[in-house]
């Protein structure tokens, strides 16, 4: 089952042998992603001696199988936190500890799949493997938001999904850029900002879809009732996700087919380019595709146990749901990607750091979103593309400060630092925000809208 | 005193600073773009009158005087401090009073810059850029803190927003025109790197202010004020401290890791003067003499501001003129005209890089330094501001910096962008023209918000 080792994980880590791999390997290479690529640099190499001894060969596959999926990672400690959650769970233990024990538990599993999309690649073909990344890429967030929309938590899916793009832009860009700065602090740092631009007119785009339906809701004037106003909000949002899936479909036409060739990662020399690596899968593709279901399943029941127990935890420490939502959510749901991105920010190989950031915050944007609110027509939940004026606020500045920062190609820590603190000062913002929430509203914090919901008792927009 | 070999004529030309070796060069590095602009003010002193006198300490006393009162171009306008001083004595028309303290502040902002400058000699030119970087503003240090000091916290917050607007448009804009008139038939480039550090940092100083702006809208109705005054309160303060970091890291890229991006541009055309000057850059008067006249200059600022504050409103009334407009147009107008000269006479020079330098560096530290300092000394004091400038201010603080922004992206300048940034300068001047809403003053926290108005009486702080 097991196929060639030699040592992939450490040709991606080194990031650069894939550069000069010919032939079917170049082949491979285009279905890995920047993506997949930073993900790669958690893996740990798998000590096959020890199985070696085990004398049944269908056991010692097995084992080996088992070893590569499970052990195969840095997070591997992690991986306890999924029994020990489920245990809470039937006993009963309060219901924080479920809630935090879930989300450790959701890192090492987020990091895994992004391993088997990978290692599917190999099968599929370089584009199929690159769709299957960009759909599977975000995973995590897709079943959160799916799960808290069918527990008709609507805020939860509005504020995780806007906290990821937040965290993407801000966040995991910024302590890349820091770190690579102060690591390179005399090189002079550059990348290509052409696939940069891509993103950012695209998140632009999202941003105007966003801004629609909130500047919607000030065209009370007294005569409108709100209800017709509300009706407009959903009815021009579920128009927009069908665009905005529309684009996304361009989007990976323009990425993985035509314009193949701006998202590449840049040549650099150096001297592993006289050996040939040969990049083979590590697992069969039925092991594979086995392990991606199972391991699919977990992420479900543990986003499960986390969307239950969110309102608990939150009375519990202290925190709004939103700060959890908007703050800590994507924080577990990005941290191999985040680490990914500063390990190759480290070794000046900018074009890949960015690559993760913004292609993450462009999928949330653009696919993740429109396809939540998809979903949610389908089962029949009054979902819009409002997030609120505070939110929509933070993202506008957010994109905008992105944009004007990498906007000439080149980097410094104080970059990277600049959009740190910007994170920082939102985190803040929603830390101090104590605003009491009423769940099933579909505007949180805005007045009038308050009133519809008190006036009509909740009937008109709860499913 | 060290040698003088009209250090105020090779500041002048600003080439000589271009071709400058050895220690002059490393002089150099303490003295700003902003120090090089102010410098254009200088005056020739004129020692043979001095010469005369026997006495040899009166003669130092008196060139001391000569090159401190007498050396800048704004001279004249000194007389206007006595005037004050004696205006207000006598309890004449109180906006009198503040007219007089306008046109008395004028030169001594210039001359705290040159004093800075000098000491930068002294001091070497790490803790010289340090002192540049805070004494730059000095002015509207002062001004803010001691309207804080009474209790005018509309009053902080217009004319640091003034200082902001009028750096980022009218400085600029102003330069920019006149310079690309001048230099009509050139190509006039910058280096951006140096207006994107401050571009960022500007972005990030409005995030600061948006977000207050935006809990309040988001929070109407939905909380009691005073819990979104709190929630508004902790988060400026916190935001505040953030700034504080960010301008520190700022100062730490500005003069030591990255200092490459903010030296003023190596000067290729040919000039006459590359041959004959030595460049010889030596402080005019002694360390203890400057830094006894800074000190002293600083409490005459501090006096004269005080008459500004305390009369703000009578001459408000008095010319038919709201607090707003006064202290975002007018006292910005004032307390930054020398640097405003210098960096137009730059601009004439095709020398965009000191200009930019000038405008961008003051607004970058009014916006992360000045604002954010004032906020943690109301909390001292246990005044109650906020970063929350209202809806007019942070919509015309957010255009600005976006307009401004993106004409200077592409690092070229042509009149055009200078005239349009003036412009835009106008239009929102305009608008604090007409913008008579009556203040709630000294003790509102929002001044002109709708639903606050109510609850001016209930924050008597």
């Amino acid at each position: 089952m097991a196929g060639i080792v030699t040592e992939p994980w450490s040709v991606a880590e080194n990031g650069n042998a894939s550069m000069t791999a010919k032939g079917s390997s170049r082949e491979l290479r285009l279905g890995r992603t920047a993506h997949s690529m930073s993900s790669s640099s958690l893996r740990k190499k798998s000590d096959l001696r020890v199985i070696q001894k085990v004398p049944y060969k269908g056991l010692k596959d097995f084992l080996s199988n088992l070893q590569e999926v499970i052990l195969g990672t840095k997070l591997a400690i992690l991986f306890p936190a999924i029994p020990a959650a489920i245990i809470c769970t039937y006993c009963g233990v309060s219901q924080p500890w479920i809630f935090g024990l879930s989300l450790l538990g959701l890192t090492p599993l987020a990091e895994r799949v992004s391993f088997l999309t990978e290692q599917l690649a190999f099968y599929t073909g370089p584009t199929l493997g690159g769709l299957l990344n960009a759909t599977c890429g975000n995973a995590t967030e897709l079943i959160i938001a799916i799960l808290a929309l069918t527990n008709n938590k609507v805020a939860v899916v509005k504020y995780s999904l806007l906290g990821s793009i937040l965290s993407n832009l801000l966040l995991v860009l910024g302590t890349s850029l820091f770190c690579g700065g102060i690591a390179n602090i005399r090189r002079e740092q550059r990348f290509d900002r052409k696939q940069a631009d891509v993103n950012f007119f695209l998140l632009l785009m999202g941003f105007l879809c966003h801004l629609l339906p909130l500047l919607v809701e000030y065209l009370a004037n007294g005569k409108t009732s709100a209800a017709v106003l509300s009706d407009m909000q959903l009815s021009i949002s579920r128009g927009f996700s069908i665009v905005m899936l529309i684009s996304y479909i361009a989007y990976l036409v323009f990425q993985l087919w035509t314009h193949r060739q701006l998202f590449d990662a840049q040549d650099q020399e150096d001297e592993y380019d006289d050996d040939v690596e040969e990049e083979t899968a590590v697992i069969s593709f039925w092991s594979g595709f086995v392990w991606l279901v199972g391991m699919t399943l977990f992420i479900a029941l543990l986003s499960e146990y986390v969307v239950a127990t969110i309102e608990e935890a939150s009375d519990k420490w202290n925190l709004s749901v939103s700060f959890i939502s908007i703050i800590l959510l994507p924080i577990v749901g990005n941290a191999a990607e985040h680490a990914g991105a500063v390990i190759f920010a480290f070794k000046n190989k900018l074009d890949i750091s960015l690559g993760v950031a913004l292609g993450s915050a462009t999928q949330i944007g653009l696919f993740v979103v429109p396809l939540t609110i998809v979903v949610a027509w389908i089962l029949g939940i009054n979902m819009d593309l409002n997030f609120g004026l505070l939110e929509t606020g933070c993202l506008a500045v957010s994109i905008i400060i992105t944009a004007f920062t990498l906007q000439d190609g080149s980097s410094h820590y104080m970059k990277g630092l600049v959009l740190l603190l910007c994170y920082f000062i939102i985190a803040i913002c929603f830390f101090v925000d104590k605003l009491p929430q009423k769940q099933n509203a579909i505007h949180l914090g805005h007045q009038a809208m308050n009133n519809v919901v008190t006036a009509t008792g909740g009937g008109v927009f709860s499913s | 005193m060290g040698s003088i070999v009209e250090p105020w004529a090779i500041a002048e030309n600003g080439n000589a600073n271009a071709t400058a070796k050895g220690l002059s060069r490393e002089l150099r590095h303490g003295r700003t773009a902003h120090n090089m602009s102010s410098s254009s003010l200088r005056k020739k002193s004129d020692l043979r009158l001095i010469q005369k006198v026997p006495c040899k300490t009166l003669k130092n006393i008196l060139s001391n005087l000569q090159e401190v009162i007498l050396g800048t171009k704004l001279t004249l306008l000194f007389l206007a401090i006595p005037l004050a001083i004696l205006a207000n004595s006598y309890h004449y028309a109180r906006p009198l009073i503040f007219g007089l303290s306008l046109i008395g502040l004028t030169p001594l902002a210039e001359r705290v810059s040159f004093l800075t400058e000098q000491l930068a000699f002294y001091t070497g030119p790490t803790v010289g850029g340090l002192l540049n970087a805070t004494c730059g503003n000095a002015t509207e240090l002062i001004i803010a803190i001691l309207a804080l000091a009474n209790n005018k916290v509309a009053v902080v917050k217009y004319s640091l927003l003034g200082s902001i607007l009028s750096n980022l448009l009218l400085v600029l804009g102003t330069s920019l025109f006149f310079g690309g008139i001048a230099n009509i038939r050139r190509q006039q480039r910058f280096d951006r790197k140096q207006a994107d550090v401050n571009f960022f940092l500007l972005l990030m100083g409005l995030l600061c202010h948006l977000l207050p702006l935006l809990l309040k809208y988001a929070a109407t109705g939905e909380a009691s004020t005073s819990m979104i005054n709190k929630m508004s309160l902790s988060l400026s303060r916190t935001s505040s401290i953030v700034m504080l970091v960010a301008y520190i890291a700022y100062l730490i890229f500005q003069l030591w890791t990255h200092r490459q991006f903010f030296e003023a541009q190596e000067d290729d055309d040919d000039d006459a003067y590359d041959d004959e000057v030595t460049v010889e850059e030596t402080p005019v008067i002694g360390f203890w003499s400057g830094f006894a006249w800074l000190v002293g200059m600083t409490i005459v600022i501090a006096l004269l501001s005080e008459y500004v504050v305390a009369t703000i409103e009578d001459a408000s009334d008095s010319w038919g003129l709201s607090v707003s407009f006064i202290s975002i147009i007018l006292l910005p107008i004032v307390g930054n005209a020398a640097e405003h000269a210098g960096a137009i006479i730059f601009a004439f020079k095709n020398k965009l890089d000191i200009s930019l330098g000038v405008a961008l560096g003051s607004a970058t530290q009014i916006s992360l330094f000045v604002v954010p300092l004032s906020v943690i000394v109301a909390w001292i004091l246990g005044i109650k501001m906020d970063l929350n400038f209202n809806i007019l201010e942070t919509s015309s603080l957010a255009l600005a910096i976006i307009i401004t922004a993106f004409t200077l992206q592409d690092g070229t300048s042509h009149y055009m962008k200078g005239l349009v940034l003036l412009l835009c300068y106008v239009i929102i001047a305009a608008c604090f023209f007409v913008d008579q809403i009556p203040q709630h003053q000294p003790n509102g926290i929002d001044v002109g918000l709708q639903p606050m108005n109510n609850l001016g009486e209930v924050f008597s702080a």
